[in-house]
């Protein structure tokens, strides 16, 4: 399978690029390219040029400023897995496999938002912001308003995503759980779960889900049932209430039914392993 | 300040990339990927397999990371090194990865040896001695459709040994 026909930028500099891409609404950012390159060859989109920001080393970086940790957009899943983010690295030694996490960005699967990506789930417990850099200067918005739908950023025309930025939540427990099909494949269901324990009780509770809506969602009745003292009834009752998030839809990687039995499989398995009882 | 490159769909341009360690300067559309345009230049050992970036038969290294070359336009290897694995062998004496693989039977069609290889070279490098369950981690994004994967585990269990002694007991003259 062969890319179609295709222009080809290549800009010095982030401003180089905001500008070609705002005077040509048809032309796409390439990061990574391990969704847009396979969406070229299933001719899902025909874009009139591809603009290389990959190798902008003005977009990678990864630091931490005091309790805040600013991901540059072209950061790999690779180098966020290596990072020691709470939650967000594990998440991201979960995304494909290897040679994707070589090559795939976070900058790129955000602003691709695929329903079943396995960021999301992370970025909403986390309260992810997203900087986002145009012509006209930048501006921050937070990731859950950022994901307004499924492939649907909140992006304007010649506007990138510039960094994702994190608060430094090293004293939670967390967990990333992804249920796939076969090893390397999206999430059949992924759910992040972030907890602050105090002694027998936890004090904050959050639980992101993905893959089983058209963008990821958090399942507050949930998190509430669960701050509350440790114990197994309110595991089993807030697992079962995250499954009042999921609306998936049928398709090869199971029914809807199927979908909503593994998402509280799944909630309960992040909560069990984020305290360590697995 | 330069005016932006700019090179239209059916414009040629002119790459340079090193390929195990030649220079190597090629013409390509825009359109091309790395994958195609390595196996137009001789080195048919990267083999396209499924070409959706799901078996891991085109995995080469590029600067030093496992890639899936069907995932990457030649116009991006401007400027990169790359290994194949054709660069593997020195001196008519095979790597110790390669050795392992003869040794342990990790093969039988040999359609996903070489990607399997160059992904085991990029496991072992970053994690010299991988346990079991790391090794079948790190090559989880290859495919092989004959062995059932035993084989190919036990040989990058034998490369690894191999690396990490630095000598090879098995030696082909």
């Amino acid at each position: 399978m062969y890319p179609p026909k295709i222009g080809y930028v290549i800009p010095d500099s982030v401003t180089e690029a905001l500008e070609f891409l705002e005077k040509h609404d048809d032309a796409k950012p390439l990061a990574g390219g391990h969704s847009l390159i396979p969406m070229l060859k299933l001719r899902l989109l025909r874009p009139s040029y591809l603009v290389e920001i990959r190798r902008l080393q003005e977009l990678k970086y990864l630091r931490k400023d005091g309790a805040q940790y600013s991901i540059g957009a072209l950061s790999t899943h690779y180098e966020i897995s290596k990072a020691n983010i709470p939650l967000l690295s594990e998440t991201a030694s979960k995304i494909g496999d290897p040679q994707v996490r070589n090559m795939g960005t976070i900058g790129g699967s955000i602003s691709h938002l695929d329903p079943s990506a396995d960021y999301p789930a992370a970025l909403i417990v986390l309260d992810a912001k997203v900087k986002v850099v145009g012509t006209k200067g930048e501006r921050v918005v937070d990731f859950a308003s950022f994901a307004k739908d499924m492939f649907t950023p909140d992006l304007n025309q010649g506007e990138l995503v510039k960094e994702v930025l994190i608060n430094d939540y090293s004293g939670y427990k967390y967990s990333y759980q992804k249920l796939e099909r076969r090893a390397g494949d999206f999430a059949i269901v992924g759910v992040a779960v972030l907890l602050k324990v105090d002694g027998e009780e936890i004090k904050d509770a959050r639980i992101g889900l993905t893959a089983v809506n058209t963008k990821a969602v958090r399942a507050t009745e949930a998190e509430n049932v669960l701050k509350d003292k440790i114990c197994e009834k309110t595991i089993e009752v807030a697992s079962d209430l995250a499954v009042k998030y999921a609306n998936p839809t049928s398709d090869i990687r199971g029914t809807a039914e199927y979908k909503k039995k593994v998402t509280k499989v799944m909630t309960k398995r992040a909560i069990l392993t984020a305290l360590g009882k697995r | 300040m330069n005016e932006v490159k700019v090179y239209e769909k059916d414009q040629k341009v002119k790459i340079h990339f090193k390929v195990n360690g030649q220079d190597v300067e090629y013409e390509t559309e825009p359109r091309k990927l790395l994958v195609h345009a390595l196996r137009e230049l001789g080195f048919t050992g990267v083999h396209i397999g499924c070409d959706t970036s799901n078996c891991g038969a085109c995995t080469v290294i590029m600067n030093g990371k496992s890639v899936k070359s069907c995932t990457v336009l030649a116009v991006e290897a401007d400027g990169s090194e790359i290994l194949t694995v054709e660069g593997l062998a020195k001196d008519g004496k095979l790597h110790p990865i390669q050795e392992a693989f003869w040794e342990k039977h990790a093969l039988q069609c040999g359609y996903c040896t070489p990607g399997m290889i160059m992904e085991a070279y990029w496991l072992l490098k970053e994690k010299p001695d991988p346990t079991e369950e790391e090794i079948r981690e790190g090559i989880s994004g290859n495919l092989c459709r004959c062995t059932g994967y035993q084989n190919i585990v036990e040989a990058v269990k034998l490369a690894s040994q191999k690396l990490r002694l630095g000598q090879t007991p098995y030696q082909r003259q």
